[in-house]
């Protein structure tokens, strides 16, 4: 089945050149392809039903960017009297940018006792004990701290707010690998925050069997009377409304997701046709040597599929190193969109090149393996 | 029992809005061992002739029977088939693959059969060194002298110890050093390794190392009756 594997690569090796620039702008097409990808799969992460639907987000009605969101910090208290609730988490959020942004800094000011328990956190470097002890420790996660080159030990500063490196965590959700944690009173006293009693909002931890639905209503009816009324919802729903307009954009990223799969076709299909039509005299000499027409047809195939997968291992590849070296995001209203690779993205990458690369082959190989030998071996 | 038996085979053409017809019900017996040339002015229907003996062409009319077998019934893949393991054939103008080594142009019909590496291997030594070209299987087409890829081409046709071996004008792209040695080494292949041989050339000196000489004139297929010197050939050429 393999025997004229030689033949193969080194018909596309004897075209250096012609199989290098279709190789590499096929290439690059497919790594714009699985950033594209990245970031619908980070979206699908985000909107997924998950945990993150087992944990309501009080938050100031009609708000959305954290800047905005000012609940009183003894709601906590009130919170917590309601049937179905197991604890609650204070949160102060300051970002640098409430706007869309490839780099955006997100703070959670949490109590330093609850954090542990409200966030599962595993510490790549330094120590949780360090950012106790300091009130204007952070712990940083990878994805931010690979961003900014941040390592334990070191100070930096955004907006007002300057804060030490006690630590560097990563997360089995890839979303808070983009955020910094801080003592809560640390960022409640922040320069030019003035937020001494307030929060940004409050993270509610369900009872086992509490109905979500059920228990964000009566926490909002509970409030109704305070000072500022709230909007409860689930993590998940709070994070794909906040995210809404972001989604729209992204969806329609998604077509130049597809145009890059156009460009891949017609790079492979181009050069694969100007390989056969090269070497209409080659077939017809293998073919009079015995070869089916069906075995020249998978010869070309397997000349396209070749490219299109080196292609494909390179880009997606690439894709990939980028991915998990940088640890891109893209956030909005303080909620992040991670973009991180995943054997998914690779095997969706791989798939995505094979089947490209195969359709691209079909024609120039029917016109390969149709060949008249007599008319082509009279060709000069 | 012949090896090759065609029977009022017929080919035309058309050509221009005329019907050509460069082959006219033409007969004739091969046995094995034989070593045939035909001759014939350009566009007389030898490539046609020898072109429908391989199964690269199909004829208006008539039979190809090969070892009983009439292949003009035959399917595209069968005569693929067929090919691989029946025909020897070799280009005048080599038609090597130019990003193969000369090793790996001769082990391409092998890869047809069902052979082992081992068993392929063997086959190409005797091969190359049947063409004298031992020292060169590395080579590729474009580092060999015009000689030396048509010595490849014919280690092509003969690693497969076909049925029978053609050559279309083997010595046409050949300077006449060259294609006298080409000649011998056609001539040894029938002689020592006793393969059937039907050799398509224009050229005299071509023609006399075979044993059975045809010409075709006007579609039509005559056989010397002995084996007449080049002169004599061509001197009936320049009469005719």
């Amino acid at each position: 089945m393999f025997r004229f594997t030689p033949y193969v690569v080194k018909s596309l090796w004897g075209h250096r050149a012609r199989t290098a620039l279709t190789v590499s702008g096929t290439a690059v097409a497919l790594l714009v392809f699985c950033v594209v990808a990245a970031v619908q799969e980070g979206l699908d992460r985000l909107a997924r039903p998950s945990e993150a639907d087992r944990t309501l987000v009080v938050f100031q009605e009609n708000q959305f960017c954290p800047t905005n969101s000012r609940l009183p910090e003894d709601y906590a208290r009130l919170i917590a009297e309601v049937p179905g609730v197991r604890s609650v988490v204070p949160v102060q959020v300051f970002t640098n940018n409430c706007r869309a942004s490839l780099d955006m800094v997100v703070f959670h000011g949490v109590p330093p006792g609850q954090l542990l328990a409200a966030r599962n956190l595993e510490l790549l470097s330094g120590s949780f004990s360090a950012f106790e002890d300091r009130t204007d420790a952070a712990l940083v996660g990878q994805a931010v701290a690979r961003r900014r080159g941040l390592e334990v030990g070191e100070s930096f500063t955004v907006g007002e707010v300057t804060v030490s490196v006690a630590g560097v965590f990563a997360s089995p959700v890839a979303a808070e690998e983009n955020f910094i944690y801080t003592h809560l009173d640390f960022l409640q006293r922040a320069p030019g925050r003035n937020a001494v009693g307030t929060v940004t909002q409050l993270e509610v931890e369900l009872a086992e069997h509490a109905d979500p639905d059920a228990t964000a209503a009566a926490i909002d009816a509970r409030l109704r009377h305070g000072p500022v009324a709230t909007a409860t919802r689930t993590k998940g729903v709070f994070q794909r409304e906040a995210i809404g307009d972001l989604a729209e954009l992204i969806g329609f990223a998604q077509w130049l997701g597809y145009a890059c799969l156009g460009l891949v076709f017609s790079l492979v299909a181009t050069t694969t046709v100007m390989a056969v039509q090269d070497r209409i005299k080659e077939h017809a000499v293998l073919q009079t040597l015995g070869l089916r027409p069906m075995r020249v047809f998978r010869l070309v195939l397997a000349e396209s599929l070749v490219q299109s997968m080196a292609a494909g291992l390179l880009g997606i590849g690439l894709g990939m190193l980028v991915l998990g070296w940088w640890g891109f995001s893209i956030g909005t209203e303080g909620v992040a969109i991670a973009l991180e690779p995943s054997l998914r993205l690779a095997v969706l990458g791989a798939v995505v090149s094979a089947a490209v690369g195969l359709l691209a082959g079909l024609a120039p190989a029917y016109q390969a393996a149709r060949t008249e030998i007599v008319a082509a071996l009279r060709q000069a | 029992m012949p090896l090759v038996e065609i029977r009022n085979l017929t080919k035309q053409f058309s050509k221009g809005g005329e019907t050509i017809t460069p082959l006219n019900e033409v007969d004739l017996t091969i046995e094995p061992r034989d070593f045939l040339s035909l001759m014939g002015p350009s566009g007389s229907g030898k490539s046609t002739l020898l072109n429908l003996l391989t199964g690269i062409d199909r004829p208006t009319s008539g039979q190809i029977l090969v070892h009983g077998t009439d292949i003009t019934r035959l399917s595209r893949a069968r005569l693929a088939d067929w090919r691989a393991a029946n025909i020897g054939y070799i280009f005048q103008t080599h038609n090597l693959i130019p990003v193969l080594t000369a090793y790996e142009n001769i082990e391409l019909p092998l890869l047809l059969l069902p052979m082992t590496a081992a068993e392929r291997r063997k086959r190409i030594a005797i091969a190359l060194e049947a063409v004298d070209l031992t020292d060169r299987a590395d080579h590729y087409p474009r580092q060999l002298s015009g000689g030396q890829e048509q010595r490849v081409g014919i280690a092509r046709a003969i690693v497969a110890n076909p049925t029978i071996v053609v050559a279309d004008e083997p010595t046409g792209d050949l300077d006449a050093r060259t294609a006298g040695h080409i000649l011998q080494l056609v001539e040894r292949l029938n002689a020592e390794l006793g393969m059937t041989l039907f050799v398509v050339t224009h050229d005299p000196q071509a023609a006399s190392v075979a044993a059975r000489r045809l010409q075709l004139d006007e579609g039509r297929l005559v056989e010397s009756e002995a084996a007449a010197p080049v002169a004599a050939l061509d001197a009936g050429r320049r009469r005719a």
